[in-house]
């Protein structure tokens, strides 16, 4: 057992840098990381804060109807399927996706245990999501309720053991996903497609199941707990532990989640060599005949070559474009549901004004998931020399880099505002503005996403995953892309005297000046810093 | 075509890896730079092809600096590493391709090139596959032939030899002679001191980032053979 917790070390030791912070000799360097944590540490307090203040008004609206305990339902029923969804377009690159497989498989360590290593990886990251919204979450119902000294000695455990199940859940649809795909000879595109499917049916299922308790929903009774227990049935079995101090229901959730890891180690392990070789093993034909070539300009092969990077990888795409399939996704169902609906359902009377002023936000926020260059030049890693070494000014690279980043959110963007022009029966002043402002946010998120790379740069890297999902550049990138649309959607919203047109114009320049300085920084200090990495 | 003037670099926490170095590579010189692990080979190698930033010393380029301007000189070298870590999501022929692009060699220079050293070396067939089913050394040959692509004038190579099956290192030494008889100059470092000593015009060893020897390879190693003056002058300091 000892062997799953140091391989998980090892793993956890390389996410955000975490070992470099912690052995690094250079000034600089450890000032940079400093200045990071505290950034990451101020995120994680400000997550929590609003966690609180969210269970707070929850809690008091539940304190009415007598039901308190429906605050936590809620909570964990939501940490969940935030789990759910944020592991299953990740589980196949963390399982199989790793460079150091072979140094790893040929140590005398059970392969079972490389699973659970591999899995407990995935846990570790999605427990700081439960703790930051189930701890306080739990301080509000200790507060409000006041339970028996029981509920803190039932609380901790259980909270530790909320992960679990939807990870395991999420993670048997990736490794079926993987194991049916690795018997083709497509195996990754095949995998790309059934995990994006996977995705897409998820949403709707859940979309589908609020359509249905629509009134239930309104209604803050028991049919909100109804609802939540059919969701996720463990949910029930959690509050009559922790809130009913039910020790049979508590010893059943504890075991559910625990044994469902071990059998899902054990089983996943049986077959986890063949699933890997067949996702990671090229077909070679060996049958290839000289045939005239094309010449392009250095711009234009650099371009190809950064799509064809993005295209072979699927950790890269699931986790940059699922920006995108959100957005087509949103904008198709507003077709179907009037904005007035919305606003009924929602219980917002001006919704549609909301919508129709802050729809650039909205798409922006969308672009913002989908930066691809916040993980560019972290994923040259070895193959930097390449570029490194080459005669081509740098920011062409970089600029190659942008240009990929927007090749993947412009011309799904512009589709999708137009489907929301459509659906919202937005005037022609909002109309403009979205189809421009989230083309100018395009540029600059793909522009600050460089920028950030060339000053976060992680190059040494086992597997993708932790480029595309856990590096430094990547939340700081996506921290700076939502600051700089929550800003302006908190002004227009806030400043009720002055147009929200107005201040999302204000907006769109000032994004415009940043994009230019920072093209101009990455023409006069681009090459200085690629050369620095 | 290559000088190296009083080159220093220093790492983190002040180490000096390379220290003062000075070193001149004339046009038909096959150059053997020679040490043992952590000597400096590589750091020296990663700042002649311009991987490496340094602040002390200058390099030159057929006649052109580094630091001035480094696109020049890097459009007049080719470089080939001790790893070759290739794209693996293109197959051979793009990355020939892609090579070719960024060295703006011409269409037909770079059909002709490619079809010569990928015939030489055996590789054809295998260009429509992805570099990702290569093997170490299917690697490494086609690491060399996009090197030879662009014709360099300075060829640049860390531990050639490492990985290649016989008839590939016995290719390479051949093509690596035609290439000085045309004007071009090599420099790359070994270990095996049998290759260096018969291929080898002149020879420079390293120690500690210090040059302790160079010049033409019958002057540095005397009588003895090269091994022996190797273990000799590493074994005295």
């Amino acid at each position: 057992m000892i062997n799953i917790w140091r391989l998980t070390k090892i793993q956890l030791l390389s996410a955000f840098g975490l070992n470099k912070a912690l052995h690094t000799q250079e000034v600089k360097e450890r000032r940079k990381l400093l200045l990071l944590s505290i950034a990451i540490l101020i995120g994680v307090l400000m997550i929590a804060v609003f966690s609180f203040g969210y269970s707070y008004a929850m809690a008091l609206a539940f304190e009415q109807i007598g039901r308190v305990e429906l605050l936590l339902a809620i909570m964990m029923a939501v940490t969940s399927m935030v789990g759910f969804f944020t592991t299953v377009y990740k589980a196949s690159g963390v399982l199989f996706s790793y460079k150091d497989y072979d140094l790893v498989m040929s140590l005398p360590v059970k392969t079972s245990h490389v699973v659970a290593s591999r899995i407990l990886q995935l846990y570790v990251l999605n427990l700081f999501f439960t703790l930051m919204v189930m701890l306080p979450a739990g301080a509000v119902y200790a507060l409000q309720a006041h339970p028996e000294a029981y509920y803190y000695l039932l609380f901790l455990p259980a909270m530790l053991c909320i992960p679990f199940v939807p990870i395991i859940a999420a993670t048997v649809i990736g490794a079926l996903i993987s194991w049916f795909s690795s018997r083709f000879r497509a195996s990754r595109m095949i995998s790309l497609v059934l995990t994006f499917a996977a995705v897409i049916a998820f949403m709707a299922g859940s979309f589908t199941l609020n359509g249905n308790g629509q009134e239930e929903l309104a209604d803050l009774g028991t049919g909100l707990a109804d609802t939540i227990y059919k969701l996720y049935p463990l949910t029930a079995m959690y509050v009559d532990a922790v809130c009913n101090y039910r020790i049979d229901s508590f010893i059943l959730f504890i075991l559910l989640s625990v044994l469902s890891f071990v059998i899902f180690a054990a089983v996943l392990g049986s077959r986890y060599k063949a699933i890997h070789t067949g996702l990671m093993t090229s077909h070679a034909g060996g049958k290839y005949t000289m045939k005239p070539l094309k010449a392009s300009t250095v711009f234009h092969a650099l371009y190809q070559k950064e799509l064809r990077r993005y295209f072979s990888s699927s950790n890269y795409i699931l986790n940059t474009s699922i920006g995108m399939v959100l957005l087509l996704m949103s904008s198709v169902s507003l077709l179907f549901i009037s904005p007035e609906q919305l606003g009924e359902v929602a219980k917002i009377p001006e919704l549609q004004h909301y919508l129709n002023t802050l729809a650039p936000v909205f798409v922006s926020m969308f672009i913002a998931l989908s930066c691809t260059t916040s993980s560019s030049i972290s994923l040259e890693g070895n193959n930097l020399w390449i570029l490194k070494s080459s005669p081509v000014p740098k920011h062409i690279i970089l600029l190659a880099k942008v240009a990929v980043n927007l090749t993947i959110t412009v011309p799904i963007t512009m589709i999708s505002c137009v489907l929301l022009i459509i659906s919202l029966r937005t005037g022609w002043m909002d109309s403009l503005l979205l189809l421009v402002i989230p083309v100018i946010f395009a540029c600059f998120s793909a522009l600050i996403g460089v920028m950030v790379n060339l000053k976060l740069p992680k190059l040494e890297w086992t597997s993708e995953v932790q480029v595309v999902k856990q590096s430094a550049a990547v939340l700081v990138a996506m921290l700076i892309g939502i600051i700089s649309l929550l800003v302006p959607a908190g002004l227009s919203i806030l400043l009720t005297g002055v147009d929200g047109k107005i201040i999302l114009l204000g907006a769109a320049v000032i994004m415009i000046v940043v994009s230019l300085g920072l093209y101009r920084s990455m023409k006069g200090n681009g090459e200085r810093l690629f050369r620095g990495l | 075509m290559l000088t190296i003037r009083h080159f220093t670099k220093s790492y983190k926490g002040g180490k000096k890896a390379v220290n003062d170095l000075n070193l001149v590579v004339e046009r038909g010189d096959i150059y053997g730079f020679i040490g043992h692990n952590g000597a400096g080979k590589t750091t020296t190698i990663r700042a002649v092809v311009g991987v490496l930033d340094f602040e002390e010393g200058e390099i030159e380029i057929d006649g052109i600096s580094m630091k001035k301007d480094p696109l020049a000189c890097k459009s007049r070298i080719a470089y080939i590493p001790d790893n070759p870590d290739l794209y693996e999501h293109l197959t051979g022929i793009q990355y020939l391709n892609f090579i070719g692009d960024l060295f703006s060699v011409s269409k037909a220079d770079r059909e002709r090139l490619i079809r010569q050293y990928s015939d030489a070396f055996q590789m054809t067939v295998h260009l429509g596959d992805m570099i990702s089913s290569y093997s170490h050394g299917m690697k490494q040959k086609l690491a060399i032939i996009s090197a030879l692509i662009h014709k360099p004038k300075l060829l640049v190579l860390d531990e050639p030899f490492v990985g290649l099956d016989p008839k590939a290192a016995h290719m390479l030494k051949t093509i690596m002679a035609e290439l000085c008889n045309e004007g071009s100059a090599i420099f790359f470092s070994t270990h095996v001191l049998d290759t260096a000593e018969k291929l080898c015009n002149k020879i420079a060893i390293i120690k500690g980032g210090q040059l302790i020897a160079h010049g033409k390879t019958e002057e540095v190693k005397g009588k003895n053979s090269l091994e022996d003056v190797f273990m000799e002058l590493i074994d005295n300091d």
